[in-house]
């Protein structure tokens, strides 16, 4: 017997189109939600608190563990200083990308870092940028104003490029080049766990997700505002 | 003194040229202040600042000034070094006033450090300044904050208690110490505040937005003693609080703990350890000694509190180290803020109310000069923010004393003063 060859009957084309179409629509929506690209291995990871409640603004990152290839995301991360706080709290980037502070403010920031590390301080005048400061290796990064002690904010480098921070609805997406197992970190400078992370080492799969809930309570994000509520103070 | 005072300059200069040196970026920034104000007073003829027995600055009836015209002028550099300048002129006010005056109040290097990685830093401070102690006083050019006038307390600080020398703070950040709380430790050496103690003890405690310049002598009130052949026929006229009679350091040493968000707590003492029997130009030591207290918390997003509270001693004594006088004296107040947020949007009105309480005790049996005294004082003020750099306020002051010493000028021992101030300050 000679077998047919598999041939598309005519007839089938159109319901085959709009077929495909509502799949290929409901992947992409899919997609656009979860993962920056189309087609490509999708991973999502959610954080909960202790009371399994979702977490906004907790940085996840993934570590390949296999070898895996990593692309570098070279996106410049912006960090303000706006209302003498800094906005974002916190900032996460891959090492070697461009860091850029844009003082919003009608008024000097002196931002510095005290880690023994990653030390390093600029004066940034009213409406000013700084984009002179790069990070070569993972890093964490407490930063400060030495004008107005209550600013505080931190910078995450990260040596992958996947990297993001949870939505309202505690998620965080990735669209992985390659899948295979990787290392699921969860940080936060409020985390009470040791150097403010959580580890989870997991083969991912496609379309995989992940939840991480905290084991304890974080502690309060301290306010980025001054005691006093004057601006003609002297005090510097 | 000038001769001090021109090494100190010659010294400053240096400074800014060593620093200038070093470094490429300065920035030049100018704020001041100039508060525009009525008042009306009930009091007696003439105020402490026209060395009247009154304690507010002018006397009876209306008047219209230009209450204070100050600028801080500063000079900051990459490396943590910045120069400052302060400078304040009080024009003549309308009614009585005293002349117009203007010079220079605070002249000081600064060097604050970057926080280690434990998140120590150290400041210190080289030259002309005031010791950390009024919590009032921290706007530009040192004018009150929250208030017209300044309480009692500060209002004495910024007439008597002024230094030439240097100060170290050191604090410990708790942001990287995962801390909520700061905390900080100061040392002060000085000199030129010899005679300071003089003025308090002659006028009592008195309430105005008055600073002694750099230099100035300042007035007092006449009693018996200071007729010829009396104990005080030797002392000049005015007093100069900032002069160095004996070459001896004196300190001031302060710590604080700091609540981020909360408030904080801080305790102190100042000791100008001057000779109380050294006399030049009839201008004599006065070891003047006093521990100070303060506090500022908020209670919650609209309700705050300040609070100071000072107590010390001063002694004057002949050449021949006979007691002339001899005082105690304590003041404090408390004041209770409360922003109007919940009424009006962008913070724009602002109350405070002050009340405080204030002593002196004369110890000495020196005739003729009785300085005992003892009062209270209320007040009210409310402001409003009309735009970012202009704020109107209005400001009701009572103090009621008991100062046996106006007797001397045939002037009510027991004495209710009320002042009613109506002030558009600009900042920037």
């Amino acid at each position: 017997m000679v077998s047919h060859p598999f041939l598309l009957r005519s007839a089938l084309i159109p319901y085959y189109v709009v077929l495909a179409s509502f799949l290929l629509i409901s992947l992409t929506s899919w997609t656009a939600e979860a993962c920056s690209t189309e087609n490509s291995n999708c991973v999502q990871v959610k954080v909960n608190n202790i009371k399994n409640i979702p977490l906004e603004n907790m940085v996840v990152y993934l570590e390949p563990l296999a070898g895996q290839v990593l692309p570098q995301q070279n996106e410049k991360v912006t960090i303000s200083q706006h209302s003498k706080s800094f906005i974002p709290y916190i900032s996460v980037s891959q090492s070697t990308a461009p860091v850029s502070f844009e003082n919003k403010d009608d008024i000097t920031h002196h931002i510095y870092s005290a880690d023994s590390e990653n030390k390093f301080s600029f004066k940034i005048r009213a409406g000013k940028t700084d984009s002179k400061t790069q990070f070569n290796h993972a890093a964490e990064i407490a930063m400060g104003c030495n004008i107005h002690d209550w600013m505080s904010g931190y910078l995450l480098i990260v040596d992958t490029p996947y990297f993001a921070k949870t939505d309202a609805q505690g998620l965080a997406s990735f669209s992985l080049k390659e899948l295979g197992k990787y290392r699921v970190v969860v940080w936060h400078p409020q985390m009470r766990t040791e150097n403010n992370r959580m580890f989870l080492e997991k083969d991912v799969l496609t379309n995989d997700a992940v939840i991480v809930t905290l084991k304890q309570g974080m502690d309060e994000i301290p306010a980025q505002k001054s005691d006093e509520d004057f601006d003609f103070l002297s005090d510097y | 003194m000038i001769e001090t005072g021109i090494r100190l300059c010659q010294f400053l200069v240096l400074m800014t040229f060593v620093t200038l040196h070093n470094t490429q970026a300065a920035e030049y920034t100018v704020h001041g202040i100039a508060d525009l104000r009525v008042s009306y007073i009930d009091s007696v003829d003439k105020g402490y600042l026209n060395s009247g027995q009154g304690k507010l600055g002018l006397g009876d009836g209306l008047h219209f000034s230009l209450a204070q015209l100050g600028a801080d002028i500063s000079v900051s550099w990459e490396n943590g070094f910045s120069a400052h300048g302060i400078v304040n002129a009080y024009p003549k006010a309308s009614g009585g006033g005293e002349s117009t005056v203007l010079g220079i109040t605070e002249a000081y290097l600064k060097y604050r450090s970057l926080p280690t990685s434990s998140g120590y830093r150290l400041q210190t401070k080289i030259g002309i300044f005031y010791p950390e102690i009024s919590l009032e006083n921290n706007a530009y050019a040192w004018a009150s904050k929250d208030t017209l006038d300044s309480s009692t307390v500060n209002t004495w600080i910024g007439e008597e208690i002024r230094v030439l020398g240097s100060e170290l703070k050191v604090t410990r950040l708790g942001r990287l110490n995962n801390d909520k709380y700061d905390l900080s430790v100061s040392a002060t050496a000085f000199m030129n505040n010899d005679p300071a103690g003089a003025l308090l003890s002659w006028h009592g405690w008195t309430i105005s937005n008055r600073q002694t310049l750099w230099t100035e002598k300042r007035p007092f009130p006449w009693f018996p003693a200071r007729a010829d052949g009396q104990a005080l026929a030797g002392q000049a006229d005015k007093s100069d609080p900032f002069l160095e009679l004996d070459h001896r350091v004196g300190y001031h040493v302060r710590g604080e703990w700091k609540l981020r968000g909360k408030g904080e707590l801080s305790a102190g003492y100042y000791d100008n350890r001057a000779t109380p029997y050294k006399v030049i130009d009839g201008q004599y030591g006065w070891r003047t000694r006093f521990y100070h207290l303060g506090a500022r918390w908020r209670f919650s997003q609209n309700l705050s509190l300040t609070a100071q509270y000072l107590s010390g001693d001063t002694l004057m004594q002949s050449q021949n180290k006979v007691d002339v006088v001899n005082n105690d004296y304590a003041s404090g107040f408390v004041a209770l803020h409360y922003n109007w947020q919940a009424i009006s949007a962008n913070k724009k009105h602002k109350s405070t109310v002050r009340v405080e309480d204030f002593s002196v005790t004369d110890n000495d049996n020196t005739w003729g000069d009785n300085n005992n005294e003892q009062g209270q004082a209320l007040t009210l003020n409310h402001s409003y923010r009309l735009s970012k750099p202009w704020f109107l306020s209005a400001e009701f002051t009572l103090i009621d004393s008991h100062r046996p010493a106006r007797y001397y000028t045939a002037q009510p021992v027991d004495l209710i003063e009320k002042q009613w101030q109506l002030a558009a300050r600009y900042f920037f």
